[in-house]
C-alpha cells in the first residue's frame, strides 16, 4: 500500500514537473547565424528552466510562404522574426500578440532605443506595440575617401546640403583614360526604395498621405524627385541605370564606378569584402534637402513577433524579450545594421576599430536616435516594385524616366493611377 | 486483322492505369481544381479566402499590362520552340557521328540544361552588360557597331532572355531528338547510299520523315515548356524594364509569392492554361496531317 | 578526304562545346577563387587559389562543414526513387494509351497532358495543404510518392513510341499466348531501352534540381536535399558566392555523372530488337 502510494506520489510529481515544463517554438530568418542563436538559445534556457525552445530557419524567400501558410493552417510558431514590411498586414489582421502591457510594464525601455519601438508602432498602422525590434537599418551616403582626395573636396558630414553635394558629384565625375566614357560617375542610383526614399525623407516630404492612405507625393517629395531626376538628365553625374544591366547594383560604387552612393546600410559588408583596401570609403549621413532637417532619417526596424495564439504567452514574451535584447551578441549582426538593445550599440566593439569605414559607429549611433520614416504599407511590394517585382510598380516607372523612355509628368500620372490602384484595394 | 481489334479487354486498361490514375486525380488533379476555385476568390494565404466571382478574371483582362504580358508570352514561345526543334535536332545529328570523343561532346552540350538557371543569368547578363560584357567589347572594338543594352532595353529584353533560355535548353532537345534517330534502322540509310543518295537528300528524305513522330513530342513538349520561363527571368531582367519581359508565368510568380495574391494569380494561370491548352489541343488535332509512323 | 571532314568536324564540335560549356566552366573556375575576386570588372580568368595551399578550401568547407554530402546523399535517394518511380509507371501507362482502347482513354490522356501546363507555383500551396492532411510533412514522401505514381512527359514518351511499334510483332507475341501482362513485360518495355534511359536521366535531373518543394516540405536539416543547402548561402541581404558557385559544382556534378554513364544506352542502338528488315 505505502509503495503503490509512493509511487503515485512520484508519478504526480513529474506529472507536475513536465507540465511546468512549456516548449516554444522560434522562427528566424537568418541561416548564417544559425549556431549563435543556438548557443543564446542555451544560455536563455539555463537561466529558464521550465522553458525549451526549438529553432527552426529558413532564409527569406522561403520563410514568408511558409509563415502565411502555417498563419492560415493556425500552426504558428510562439515566437518569430518580422519584418517592417509585412508588420501592418499582421497586426491588423490579428496574427499578432498585442505587447503594450508587456512594453509598459515589464521592459526596461532605457535599455533599447526606445524611438524604434515607437516606428514599430507607426509601422503597425495601429496605437498599439506588436512587435519587438532588434535591429535597425537606416540608408546612409557611402563615399569614396580617396576619389574625394583626388578632387580635393571636403568630406561630407551630416550638414551637408544638396547644393554640396551636388557640386561634388560635378567634380567627381571623370573620364580617366580619355576614352569618351565615363569611367567615374558622381553619383549612382535608380528607381529603387532605398535610393528614392532617402532623399524624400531628406527633404522632409512625403510619398503616401497617412491619413487617406493614398499616394499624394507632397512638394518636397516632387522637389528631391525632380532633383534626382536631374542628376541623370541635365548635370550628367549619374548613369542611366540601363548603363549598369549585369553588374550588381551593390558593386557600382565598391568597383570604383561611381564615387558616391545611397544605400541601406547593411551594404557595409559587401563593400568591405569587394572593396577590401583598395580605397578608402567612409559613410556620412543622407544630404538635407533645401527643405529637410537633420532629427529625421529614412529607416526600419527587424523585429520579434509573438503568435496571438500562443498557448504560453508569459513565457513567449520572457524569450521574446531576451533574443531582441540581451540575449544577442554582436557577431550576430551583420556589419551595417544597428542593435536595438544599447548596451550593443554604444559599446566600444560597435564601432569594429580598424575596419572601414572609420566613422560607423559615429554616424549609425547618430542616426539611430533619430525619427525614423519609411513608405511601407500594406502592399507595398506591390505598388513600389520590390524584389522579384523590381521592375513593375514606381521603382520601374521611376527608371523609365532615367533611362529617357518617358517623361517626367507621365511617369507621376501612371504612378498616381497604378499606386492608388493597388492601396484602394488594402485601405478602402 | 480487322480494325478496331485489340488484344486487351478494356478493363486491361484500367489495371495498367491504376498507378497514374491515383497519382493524376490525387496529386495533380486535385490542387489544380483547388487552384480553380481560389481563381474565384480573394486570398493572401494567411486569411480565409473570399469569393469575388470573376472580379480577378474581369482585373486581369482590364489591366493596361495584360496585352503586352500576353504579346510577350507568345514572343518568348515562339523564339524558344524553334530555337530549341532547330537546334536540338541540329545538335543531335552532329553528336549521333560515330567518331571518337564523341561523348564528351555529348556530355558537354548536356552541361547547360542542368546548370542553375541562376549560373547561366548571371553569366549571361555578364556577357550582355552594355559596359564591360564580352559581347559589347567585341560587337565594338571588332565591328564598330554601338550595341544595345540587351537586358536594359525594353525592346531587346525580352529577345534576349528567350534567346539565353533557348541555348539552355537545347541540349534536353538534343537527347529527345538523339532517341528518336536511334529508332531510325540504318539499313535504310546504307540503301539509300547505295541507291546512290547524298547525305543532305538522306537527311531529308529519310530521317526528317521517320523523325516525325520524335519531333511531335518534341514540339509538343517543346510548348509547354516555353511557358516556363520564371527562373530565367528572374535571374536576367525581373521582368523589366517595365512589363518589356514580363510573361505570364512570371506574373504568376510575382502576384503568388511578392504580393500574395493567390486568387490573383491562379486566374493568370487559368488563362496561361487556357492558351496552352488551345495550342496543344490545334496541335494534336494537326498531328495526323504530319506524322508518320515508322512502320 | 575522310581525315579534312573530320577535323572539321572536330572543329565545329569544339566551338559549340566551347559556347555550351562556359558557365559552367565559370562556376568551377570560381570554386576555386575567393569571394571577392568573382565579381571583379572585368572578370578574371585566373581564380587565386587554383595551385596554391588553399586551392581545395572552398570545397573542403563546403562538403565537411556546410554537410553537403549528405544532403548529396538524400538528394540522390529521394532523385533516384522518383525516376525510377517515373519510369514504372509511365512506361505502364504509356503502353496501355498506345496499345489498347478503352472509354475515357483519350480524356484521361487529356486530362495528364493538361497538368503540365498547370504552373507550379499555383498549385504549391494546395498541394502543400493536402501533404499535410496526409501528413507527410518533413519526410521524403512528398517528393517521391507523386512522381512514383503519375508522370505526364514520361508517359507521353512512352506512348509515342509504343505506337510505334509494328502491329505484327505484337499479334505474333499474342498469338503465341502473351496476355497484356507478358506482352507488355516481355515484348515492349525492352523494346523502350533508349525512351527508358532519356526518362531516367531527365526525371532524375527534373527532382535533383526541384527546390521549390523540398524547401517547403523539409524542416529537419538531416533531410535536406543539396538545392535546399545551396539557399543557405544566400542571406536577406547578401550571397555568399564562393560557397554558392562550390556548391553549385558539387550539385550538377551527379547530373553529369549521370547522364555520362547512362548516354551510351542512349545510343547503343537498336542492333537485337529485331524491328529491322
Amino acid at each position: 500500500m505505502k509503495k503503490l502510494a509512493l509511487l503515485l506520489l512520484l508519478i504526480a510529481f513529474s506529472v507536475a514537473l513536465i507540465a511546468e515544463t512549456v516548449t516554444l517554438e522560434y522562427w528566424m530568418w537568418d541561416p548564417s547565424i544559425k549556431d549563435k542563436v543556438e548557443k543564446a538559445i542555451a544560455k536563455f534556457e539555463e537561466t529558464h528552466p521550465n522553458i525549451k525552445v526549438n529553432l527552426t530557419v529558413m532564409e527569406p524567400k522561403n520563410y514568408w510562404p511558409k509563415m502565411r501558410t502555417l498563419a492560415f493552417t493556425k500552426k504558428l510558431p510562439d515566437v518569430f522574426n518580422m519584418s517592417s514590411g509585412y508588420l501592418e498586414e499582421w497586426a491588423k489582421n490579428k496574427f499578432l500578440l498585442d505587447l503594450t502591457n508587456y512594453v509598459e510594464n515589464d521592459l526596461d525601455k532605457d535599455k533599447f532605443f526606445f524611438n524604434l519601438f515607437e516606428a514599430g508602432k507607426r509601422i503597425s498602422g495601429t496605437d498599439r506595440y506588436y512587435a519587438i525590434p532588434f535591429a535597425l537599418v537606416v540608408t546612409v551616403l557611402y563615399y569614396n575617401k580617396d576619389a574625394f582626395d583626388e578632387a580635393g573636396i571636403p568630406y561630407p558630414d551630416e550638414n551637408w546640403t544638396w547644393d554640396d553635394f551636388l557640386d561634388a558629384a560635378k567634380r567627381l565625375t571623370k573620364d580617366k583614360d580619355g576614352d569618351g566614357e565615363i569611367d567615374q560617375w558622381g553619383f549612382w542610383f535608380y528607381g529603387r526604395y532605398a535610393h528614392v526614399e532617402s532623399w524624400i525623407y531628406a527633404n522632409g516630404g512625403r510619398l503616401i498621405n497617412r491619413e487617406t492612405m493614398r499616394f499624394e507625393p507632397d512638394e518636397n517629395a516632387l522637389e528631391a524627385l525632380k532633383f534626382l531626376v536631374s542628376l541623370v538628365k541635365e548635370h550628367k553625374v549619374a548613369p542611366m541605370p540601363k548603363e549598369m544591366k549585369g553588374i550588381r547594383q551593390q558593386d557600382v560604387f565598391p568597383r570604383g564606378l561611381a564615387a558616391m552612393w545611397v544605400d541601406g546600410s547593411w551594404n557595409i559588408e559587401n563593400n568591405r569584402k569587394i572593396i577590401g583596401d583598395k580605397f578608402r570609403w567612409g559613410i556620412a549621413p543622407v544630404p538635407v534637402g533645401p527643405h529637410g532637417s537633420k532629427d529625421v532619417a529614412y529607416g526600419w526596424p527587424d523585429f520579434v513577433a509573438i503568435s496571438a495564439t500562443t498557448k504560453h504567452p508569459k513565457e513567449a514574451w520572457e524569450f521574446a524579450k531576451f533574443i531582441a535584447g540581451e540575449g544577442l551578441t554582436l557577431d550576430m549582426y551583420m556589419a551595417g545594421k544597428i542593435p536595438s538593445y544599447k548596451a550593443l550599440t554604444m559599446s566600444e566593439e560597435f564601432d569594429e576599430v580598424g575596419k572601414q569605414p572609420v566613422e560607423k559607429g559615429k554616424v549609425l549611433r547618430e542616426l539611430a536616435s533619430r525619427k525614423l520614416l519609411n513608405s511601407f504599407t500594406m502592399g507595398w511590394s506591390e505598388w513600389r516594385g520590390y524584389g522579384a517585382a523590381e521592375s513593375m510598380g514606381l521603382n520601374g516607372l521611376i527608371d523609365a524616366v532615367l533611362n529617357g523612355e518617358m517623361a517626367f509628368d507621365e511617369m507621376l500620372d501612371q504612378a498616381y493611377k497604378n499606386v492608388n490602384r493597388v492601396l484602394k484595394r488594402y485601405y478602402k | 486483322m480487322k480494325k478496331g481489334f485489340s488484344w486487351y479487354k478494356p478493363w486491361h486498361g484500367w489495371i495498367f492505369l491504376i498507378p497514374t490514375l491515383i497519382g493524376l486525380f490525387v496529386f495533380r488533379i486535385g490542387p489544380i481544381i483547388f487552384a480553380f476555385f481560389m481563381s474565384f476568390t480573394d486570398w493572401n494565404i494567411m486569411l480565409q479566402p473570399t469569393w469575388i466571382g470573376l472580379d480577378n478574371y474581369k482585373e486581369l483582362f482590364t489591366d493596361p499590362n495584360f496585352y503586352q504580358i500576353l504579346l510577350n508570352t507568345f514572343e518568348f514561345s515562339l523564339i524558344y520552340v524553334t530555337g530549341t526543334m532547330v537546334f536540338g535536332l541540329l545538335l543531335a545529328v552532329l553528336v549521333n557521328s560515330k567518331i571518337k570523343g564523341i561523348k564528351f561532346f555529348r556530355t558537354a552540350y548536356f552541361t547547360p540544361v542542368v546548370t542553375s538557371a541562376v549560373a547561366v543569368g548571371i553569366i549571361w547578363s555578364w556577357i550582355l552588360s552594355p559596359k564591360y560584357g564580352l559581347l559589347n567589347v567585341i560587337l565594338e572594338k571588332w565591328f564598330g557597331v554601338t550595341p544595345p543594352s540587351w537586358l536594359g532595353d525594353a525592346k531587346w529584353a525580352l529577345p534576349t532572355v528567350a534567346f539565353v533560355q533557348t541555348w539552355k535548353m537545347m541540349g534536353y532537345y538534343m537527347i529527345i531528338y538523339l532517341a528518336g534517330l536511334q529508332n531510325i534502322p540504318s539499313h535504310l540509310y546504307e540503301a539509300a547510299r547505295i541507291d546512290g543518295a547524298s547525305k543532305f537528300q538522306s537527311f531529308w528524305r529519310i530521317t526528317l520523315p521517320l523523325l516525325s513522330p520524335t519531333t511531335f513530342f518534341a514540339f509538343t513538349i517543346a510548348i509547354i515548356d516555353s511557358f516556363r520561363n520564371f527562373e530565367i527571368i528572374y535571374t536576367m531582367t525581373q521582368g523589366g524594364p517595365q512589363y518589356a519581359s514580363t510573361t505570364l508565368v512570371y506574373s504568376v510568380y510575382v502576384n503568388a509569392f511578392v504580393f500574395y495574391r493567390m486568387g490573383y494569380a491562379s486566374a493568370v494561370a487559368y488563362v496561361l492554361l487556357g492558351v496552352v491548352g488551345l495550342i496543344t489541343w490545334i496541335n494534336f488535332l494537326l498531328k495526323k496531317y504530319w506524322v508518320q509512323r515508322i512502320y | 578526304m575522310k581525315f579534312v571532314s573530320n577535323v572539321f568536324l572536330y572543329i565545329l564540335l569544339s566551338a559549340i562545346a566551347v559556347i555550351m560549356v562556359f558557365p559552367f566552366l565559370w562556376m568551377v573556375i570560381n570554386s576555386f577563387n575567393s569571394e571577392e575576386n568573382i565579381f571583379r570588372i572585368p572578370p578574371t580568368l585566373i581564380p587565386d587559389k587554383l595551385f596554391k595551399k588553399n586551392m581545395f578550401e572552398n570545397y573542403v568547407v563546403v562538403l565537411r562543414d556546410y554537410n553537403f554530402l549528405r544532403y548529396a546523399l538524400n538528394s540522390f535517394i529521394v532523385a533516384t526513387s522518383a525516376a525510377l518511380g517515373q519510369i514504372f509507371t509511365c512506361s505502364l501507362a504509356g503502353f496501355a494509351f498506345a496499345r489498347m482502347n478503352f472509354r475515357g482513354k483519350n480524356l484521361i490522356f487529356s486530362l495528364l497532358l493538361m497538368t503540365m501546363m498547370v504552373p507550379v507555383q499555383v498549385t504549391i500551396i494546395p498541394e502543400f495543404l493536402l501533404m499535410m492532411k496526409l501528413g507527410w510533412l518533413d519526410t521524403f514522401l512528398p517528393l517521391i510518392v507523386p512522381s512514383f505514381l503519375v508522370g505526364s512527359f514520361g508517359t507521353f514518351m512512352y506512348k509515342e513510341f509504343f505506337e510505334n511499334v509494328p502491329k505484327d510483332l505484337e499479334d505474333a507475341a499474342a498469338i503465341d499466348g502473351a496476355g497484356p501482362f507478358k506482352m507488355f513485360f516481355f515484348v515492349f518495355f525492352p523494346l523502350a531501352k533508349v525512351q527508358t534511359v532519356t526518362l531516367f536521366i531527365i526525371a532524375f535531373m527534373n527532382n535533383w534540381n526541384d527546390l521549390l518543394r523540398p524547401v517547403l516540405y523539409i524542416s529537419s536539416e538531416k533531410l535536406m536535399t543539396i538545392t535546399m543547402a545551396l539557399t543557405q548561402f544566400q542571406s536577406e541581404y547578401e550571397a555568399r558566392w564562393n560557397y554558392l558557385l562550390t556548391g553549385g559544382v558539387v550539385a550538377i556534378l551527379p547530373l553529369l555523372i549521370v547522364y555520362m554513364l547512362l548516354q551510351r544506352y542512349v545510343v547503343e542502338g537498336m542492333a537485337h530488337t529485331g524491328l529491322k528488315g
